[in-house]
């Protein structure tokens, strides 16, 4: 994918076998390499990270994670890129939200019920939307999301426009630490089904879905099943986010501007990887903040500049193009451009 | 009667929804992408309109005729943000994946979106269009004027891109390579340039709507997403690359919009906008009248 004498340097630096054994060393020991992560990121607040900018940064940080990586589940392993996930979001958010001020359920069960909440609603939805493909799912979910949000704004039980006001909530180290264990559990889930027969399939519906219906698997239900899995994740965050942020409002809960930053998210740390959205969440998120903190206003046109070049530039995301970078080195020894080049290129054109 | 008020009212406005989604429905049957931008192309022409007409008069009123003479110009410089954004930054991405397609586009969106909230604050504007008399009535049906107006407005952009696109050498190339792009380009057209040119014609109808509707409704950066969906709405509806089907579907839409505002609340319109979208593409997703898309 790159050519010219900048390459050359880089080469020299950053030879591809170096990243391609780092590679190898992080696909050896994922669970181990996760397991530092978690508790690496558990640290923090022991150490005497107060309740404060730094705490609430970092919490969000970890939302963003869960939720560029459940967006990752449906639209990047399955293929079908959904700009709908906000809704899972704000379903889950006005589930606690209800539960806990005007049911008076404890804030834990609140949560459970928000996931399990997004969860239904992702399997009714999903029996509807998950049947269409291409420009067609991609609007259907963008609609689902804003008929969600005006619906919630006119309900009487959600508080219509002007949203609900939590003020009895837990400290922010609970949210910390409730954001960091969803993220890390998450991610083993994501790690341990991309080794089975289950993550399997979703890859096979994304490379061709009538060769995988063809195969025998019903791919409705696989594409269901990781439809509510993400649901799951997506809600149960939500409902965490609604009592971290003491308030919530239609704009808030069903925010368009977020569903596209957890697109970028995903799409620039790489998307169809396990690690590759959580990577991107705390770049993008920690650019986007420090953008917000220093130029007022300018964060949303910055996501659009980033997404236009993410997309023209390196689709593959930061992974992706490592990893093309790290197989180069065997890409010569199999015999280089004469080999792979165009015949990569002839299978794109053909599709 | 108030039925028919508010049926009235709902063609009267769909007629405008038509116009914005008939130019979307172009660079769908002929570029082959969903411009997720297209809205704010609607937006920045309200906004081009406003400007002119506020440097012309001082302040954002006129004459029905001064009014109609910022369209050309309002036109003008759509067609050239579109032909633009479609050679530095569409262009790339065509025949790459669907959903990287609607990701730039969709970028696009909301960079133009965020720029104008910097450029020209949230706050909603209006061209206020003067005349000796607001409104006419006809059998107990209140009409206002300047609805009549965008209303003709409307329908006369509608029908110059159809003619434009049926009688000239340009529209019958553009129409050459939404059949086939291979194919017109072994005829010798020049198939990106041809892109970029109905990227350009269905921008400039987009922004010639918007002016109008900054007349009637008003005019906010954030605009935009909604008239994109509603265009989205009114081509699955009226099937792709159908432009009687995109009226029909326009003037639906204005109608059932109109309805449920007079008839339930005002408050619930989008929400049935969005929901008859979704159960449009899951029931029907070829729409009523079109040919066959790849669902």
């Amino acid at each position: 994918m790159s050519t010219g004498s900048e390459d050359g340097v880089l080469r020299s630096i950053l030879p591809p076998g170096r990243v391609n054994s780092v590679f190898g060393f992080c696909g050896q020991h994922a669970w181990t390499l996760l397991f530092v992560g978690g508790v690496l990121g558990a640290l923090p607040p022991v150490f005497g990270l107060e309740e404060g900018y730094y705490m609430t940064v970092l919490s969000e940080m970890f939302l963003f994670g869960i939720l560029a990586l459940s967006w990752d589940i449906v639209g990047g392993q399955t293929g079908y890129p959904s700009f709908g996930n906000m809704a899972f979001f704000g379903i889950g958010a006005y589930t606690t939200a209800i539960l806990v001020k005007d049911v008076g359920t404890a804030f834990p069960v609140a949560m459970v019920g928000a996931g399990l909440v997004a969860v239904v609603f992702a399997a009714i939805i999903g029996a509807a939307v998950l049947r269409l493909r291409g420009h067609y799912f991609a609007i259907a979910t963008l609609g689902v999301l804003l008929a969600a949000q005006q619906v919630s704004r006119n309900l009487e039980i959600t508080g219509g426009a002007s949203g609900k006001i939590l003020l009895d909530v837990p400290p922010g180290t609970a949210f910390y630490y409730l954001f960091l264990g969803l993220l890390v559990a998450e991610m083993a889930v994501v790690y341990y089904l991309s080794n089975t027969r289950f993550g399997f399939v979703l890859n096979a519906i994304r490379d061709d879905e009538e060769k995988a219906t063809s195969m025998g698997f019903n791919t409705t239900y696989y594409k269901t099943a990781a439809w509510m899995l993400a649901a799951l994740f997506t809600g149960a965050a939500g409902g965490g986010y609604s009592l971290f942020n003491t308030f919530i409002n239609p704009q808030t809960a069903y925010n368009g501007a977020w569903n596209v930053e957890l697109i970028a998210m995903a799409l620039i740390g790489g998307s169809g990887t396990v690690f590759g959205p959580v990577i991107g969440a705390f770049g993008l998120h920690t650019i986007i903040e420090i953008v917000e903190t220093a130029f007022v206003g300018w964060q949303l046109v910055l996501l659009g500049a980033a997404v236009i070049v993410t997309v023209i530039g390196f689709p593959e995301g930061l992974v992706g193009t490592l990893r093309e970078y790290a197989g180069e080195m065997e890409y010569y020894k199999r015999g280089g451009m004469a080999a792979t080049s165009t015949d990569d290129t002839e299978v794109a054109t053909d599709e | 009667m108030a039925v028919t008020q508010f049926v009235v009212n709902g063609l009267l406005v769909g007629a405008l929804f038509a116009a914005v989604a008939v130019g979307f429905a172009l660079i769908w049957g002929v570029v082959d992408i969903i411009n997720l931008a297209h809205g704010e192309m609607v937006m920045l022409g309200g906004y081009t309109a406003y400007w002119i007409l506020s440097i012309a008069t001082g302040t954002a009123e006129g004459s029905v005729l001064l009014f109609l003479a910022t369209i050309p110009a309002v036109g003008g410089v759509l067609f050239v943000v579109g032909y633009g954004l479609q050679r530095t930054l569409v262009q790339r991405v065509i025949g790459t994946d669907i959903f990287l397609t609607l990701l730039v586009t969709f970028g696009i969106s909301i960079a133009i979106q965020q720029l104008a909230i910097q450029a020209w604050t949230a706050n909603p504007r209006s061209i206020q269009v003067s005349f000796a008399d607001t409104s006419l009535s006809v059998a107990g049906v209140v009409v206002p004027k300047m609805k009549l107006v965008a209303f003709a407005g409307a329908i006369a952009l509608t029908a110059a891109m159809y003619l434009f696109l049926q009688r000239t050498r340009t529209g019958r190339a553009i129409r050459a390579v939404s059949q086939n792009p291979e194919a017109a380009a072994l005829v010798g057209i020049d198939v990106e340039r041809t892109r970029a040119v109905t990227f350009g014609i269905s921008s400039a109808i987009a922004g010639g709507a918007g002016a109008f509707i900054a007349t009637i409704l008003n005019i906010q950066p954030q605009m935009g997403l909604i008239y994109t969906l509603k265009s989205f709405i009114i081509v699955v509806f009226g099937g792709v690359g159908s432009i009687p089907g995109a009226l029909v579907g326009g003037l639906l839409l204005g109608s059932v919009e109109e309805l449920t505002a007079g008839l339930v609340s005002s408050q619930w319109t989008l929400a049935v906008s969005f929901t008859l979208l979704i159960v449009l593409l899951v029931v029907r997703p070829n729409g009523l009248f079109g040919e066959v898309a790849e669902p």
